[in-house]
């Protein structure tokens, strides 16, 4: 279909004047990739789905919604009515809203697989350290948009997250007052913080599809990394990009769907974890409800800041998990890429996805004694992770690594 | 497995995908769209109710129904008789362009006044060229009016904007740039004076 | 490989841990009762909107419900009359709102009765939970709660409202009934906290259906495609 297009006069006239079918050919139809990449290869494809699905669907959902904190009946707000007008009135506004909130899950999920995928089998490593540096502004980027999301509902744990979080960058020294008042507008959290996190929510997604459209041109620039790590040299170990990854971009697009429209359609609420139940009360500055938590996607860096005594050291080891990502590519010296071919790295790797996942479950918890020395054992890992990165490879005895493939 | 059966089943395949596809994407689309259509509340506000005796004889009133400026007029027995003998300057002197705006209500016998009850008319008062509201000019003849209005002006409004004509049931006068009667819209009378409009 | 097993082990137990403490009940309480409802069934939600209007709305709200909704959906579908009948001098347009003012709930009861609209949304355990509580108004072993605040499944077992459905005091032969109206109002209270949800998993039946379909063709078309490739 996309050839008969490029064959008409219109498309000619177009090209001549842009240069698009060199850029359609060089950078998706003809785009030499490797033969062997397998599905954890799918997840980037389907990151920027479910980017352009949360843009779609915020934009038809800013159409209704309204950022205010003013009080309409009881303890019910503007803010929190046009979000139940847009569930209750709307045509299909009940379909949007829950596309939006498993969305905002969804992102997570796959981009946790993509670093995932990064992680384990040397993406980041030379010449690919830029584009993962990119990768981990995008992270950031997105755990800042749904930062800014989550408050909009205008609910207890819209709230009660905005204040903890906000009262966190208070803890930093010498510009922490100041980050704090510019965030919050205000004494507290309240009707400017709700107006100005809806526009820098809006803005952040296109923020967004900047970054990843640098993302995207770094990465055609390296060429992907595939399976076994090593770097191909021979013509027949590449393949065009169509039609055989835009197929099977395709495939894991259709399956994805499925698992997405599961929870849009019978379980939007995901037994709190998507649409958390103290979020269905509305926002009571004078109530905090029995149990916060982040979301689940943010829940591992709350269990590191909980694992601190000192406010100030939470944060700032907070900040020192998120910016250690960006380290990574020079911390670790090994010239082999593949776990496959790393019997050391590999159990690390495996043992860090657990310590991430262990970490996320106390973020979620109640903070009980025990849950807490798991966190800090949890936390202790996730940075020894990184820095035995800057010894393992002088002792690791790698596999040999294959020729071709 | 001869090449001819693989090209054939890819075809049938992509074929296939491309259909399911682009039905996925039409049914993407529906609720999109759909969402900007007005929403059940905004429709909900769609009755208006007016009591029609505190419109004084002869006076005009503006309301407001579904968000549009609505006239209530209270004709005299004087006005009313400003009803006849104009025919031949009406563009449509039985309302009949435009079945959906006009009112179930509409008979023979009251389509010279336009309204259930003579005296009481109500119409939208939105110029049907583009959307002005029409100013009141209620006696005939220029005594009042000067040149503004035509010589044999039947009494009626008249559109600031771009010159519309309509006489005293917001029938159009020919010549106007506006090609129908000021709209008339469902309504029923609840009780003697309280109508409710929509 | 081992490593990758333990990996699933442990990510399933996660899922399955974290699953598990949502069903709980709210705060640490008794174990919840089930409530037999249907969001589907008219008959059933009739019953508990009229439990709502002669019992609830002496005291709460449930301001996203307009009357014309209750007109609208079709899972309520009442008539015009019928309506009239219930919003008396409010408008059609207006939510279902209690006259009892804040500030006489507040001398009454020490607190505003919350708005009722998405209580099964927002309360851990939903409509088990509401079902539960109304029949769970019993008297304090303890003896130190006074009679009628005690509730079986409140958290910290003092509760503000007093047994609305006379619980306590009913008889072995009030109790069928007494159960039907918990349940009847608990099946009306799930369906009004999310008015579209019949629609939505009809919807979703047609949309997986669909999706299951697309996920055939596509992979085989992706093998077949890629039977180009030595891979």
């Amino acid at each position: 279909m996309l050839n008969t297009i490029m064959k008409t006069k219109l498309f000619g006239w177009v090209d001549r004047r842009t240069g698009a079918e060199a850029i359609i050919k060089s950078q998706l139809t003809e785009y030499p990739a490797p033969k062997n990449l397998n599905y954890m290869w799918n997840f980037g494809s389907l990151a920027l789905l479910v980017l352009v699905i949360q843009i779609l669907t915020g934009i038809f959902l800013a159409m209704y919604y309204k950022p205010s904190a003013a009080f309409s009946y009881g303890s019910y707000t503007v803010a929190f009515d046009s979000v139940e007008r847009i569930m209750r009135d709307v045509n299909f506004g009940w379909l949007i809203r829950y596309m939006h909130a498993v969305g905002a899950s969804a992102f997570f999920v796959v981009v946790y697989m993509h670093i995932g995928r990064g992680l384990y089998y040397g993406s980041y490593k030379e010449p690919r350290e830029l584009l993962w540096i990119i990768g981990v502004v995008i992270l950031l980027i997105m755990q800042g948009a749904a930062f800014f999301g989550y408050l909009l509902p205008w609910g207890q744990m819209s709230f009660w997250g905005a204040t903890v979080i906000t009262n966190l960058f208070g803890a930093l020294p010498v510009i922490g007052e100041f980050l704090q008042e510019v965030l919050r507008g205000g004494f507290a959290v309240g009707d400017p913080t709700l107006n100005r996190f809806f526009s820098l929510h809006y803005l952040f997604p296109l923020l967004l599809v900047a970054i990843v459209g640098g993302h995207i041109h770094a990465l055609h620039v390296v060429h992907s990394n595939n399976p076994e790590g090593i770097d191909l040299t021979k013509e027949e170990e590449k393949i065009m990009f169509h039609p055989y990854y835009t197929v099977k971009d395709a495939f894991g697009v259709a399956v994805f769907l499925l698992f997405y429209c599961y929870f849009v359609f019978f379980n939007p609420q995901a037994w709190g974890y998507f649409i958390e139940v103290d979020n269905y009360v509305p926002a009571n500055n004078l109530s905090t409800p029995a149990h916060i938590a982040p979301v689940w996607y943010l829940t591992p860096w709350y269990t590191i800041l909980r694992s601190f005594e000192s406010k100030l050291l939470g944060v700032v080891m907070m900040g020192a998990s998120l910016a250690i990502l960006f380290a990574l590519p020079f911390l670790d010296r090994s010239k082999v890429r593949s776990a496959r071919y790393r019997p050391v790295f590999k159990q690390m790797v495996y043992l860090f996805f657990v310590t991430v996942i262990v970490l996320g479950y106390c973020g979620h918890s109640a903070p009980t004694p025990t849950l807490k020395l798991i966190g800090q054992i949890a936390t202790t890992y996730y940075f020894a992770f990184f820095l035995l990165l800057l010894v393992v490879p002088k002792f690791e005895k790698t596999k040999p690594v294959p020729e071709g493939i | 497995m001869t090449e001819k059966t693989n090209d054939s089943r890819r075809n049938f395949l992509y074929l296939a995908a491309g259909g399911l596809g682009g039905v996925a994407a039409a049914a993407a689309v529906v609720p999109f769209i759909g969402s900007m259509l007005p929403a059940a509340d905004t429709l909900a506000a769609s009755k208006t109710e007016y009591d029609v005796s505190t419109v004084a004889e002869g006076q005009l009133v503006v309301i407001q129904w579904q968000g549009k400026p609505v006239f209530v007029t209270n004709r005299t027995e004087e006005l009313l008789k400003q009803l006849d003998g104009h025919d031949e300057m009406l563009k449509d002197k039985d309302s009949t362009a435009i079945d959906a705006v006009s009112a179930k209500w509409l008979t023979d016998e009251n389509r010279k006044y336009r309204s259930i009850k003579p005296e009481y008319l109500i119409v939208v008062a939105s110029c049907t060229h583009l959307g002005c509201i029409p100013g009141y000019k209620p006696s005939a003849g220029r005594k009042e009016w000067g040149d503004s209005v035509p010589e044999n002006w039947p009494g009626g409004w008249h559109c600031p904007c771009h010159g519309s004509l309509y006489d005293l049931s917001a029938r159009v006068i020919n010549g106007s740039p506006a090609p129908y009667n000021l709209y008339l819209m469902p309504y029923k009378y609840k009780s003697d004076t309280t109508v409710v409009i929509g | 490989m081992r490593f990758k097993q333990l990996l699933i082990a442990v990510g399933a137990l996660a899922v399955l841990s974290f699953s598990q403490s949502a069903i709980a009940n709210e705060g640490g309480g008794a174990a919840l009762k089930h409530a037999e409802i249907d969001v589907t069934d008219q008959a059933q939600i009739r019953r508990g909107l009229t439990v709502f209007t002669d019992v609830c709305m002496g005291c709460h709200s449930a301001t996203y419900v307009t009357y014309k909704g209750l007109m609208d959906y079709p899972e309520i579908d009442l008539s015009r009359e019928a309506v009239d009948e219930l919003r008396g001098d409010h408008a059609i347009t207006e939510g279902m709102r209690t006259e009892l003012s804040p500030e006489d709930a507040e001398s009454s009861y020490g607190k505003v009765p919350p708005d009722l609209s998405l209580i099964v949304a927002a309360r851990r355990g939903g409509a088990d939970y509401i079902y539960s509580l109304m029949t769970g108004f019993e008297n304090d072993p303890e003896g130190k709660i006074p009679e009628g605040n005690y509730n079986k499944y409140f958290t910290g077992h003092r509760i503000a409202m007093p047994d609305p459905l006379a619980w306590l005091d009913h008889d072995a032969e009030d109790t069928a009934q007494l159960e039907k109206d918990a349940q009847d109002v608990s099946a009306f209270l799930a369906f009004i906290a999310d008015p579209h949800q019949n629609e939505r998993r009809a919807i979703g039946c047609w949309v997986m259906g669909f999706l299951l379909l697309l996920v055939l063709v596509l992979w085989r078309l992706k093998v077949e495609v890629w039977k180009d490739v030595k891979h």
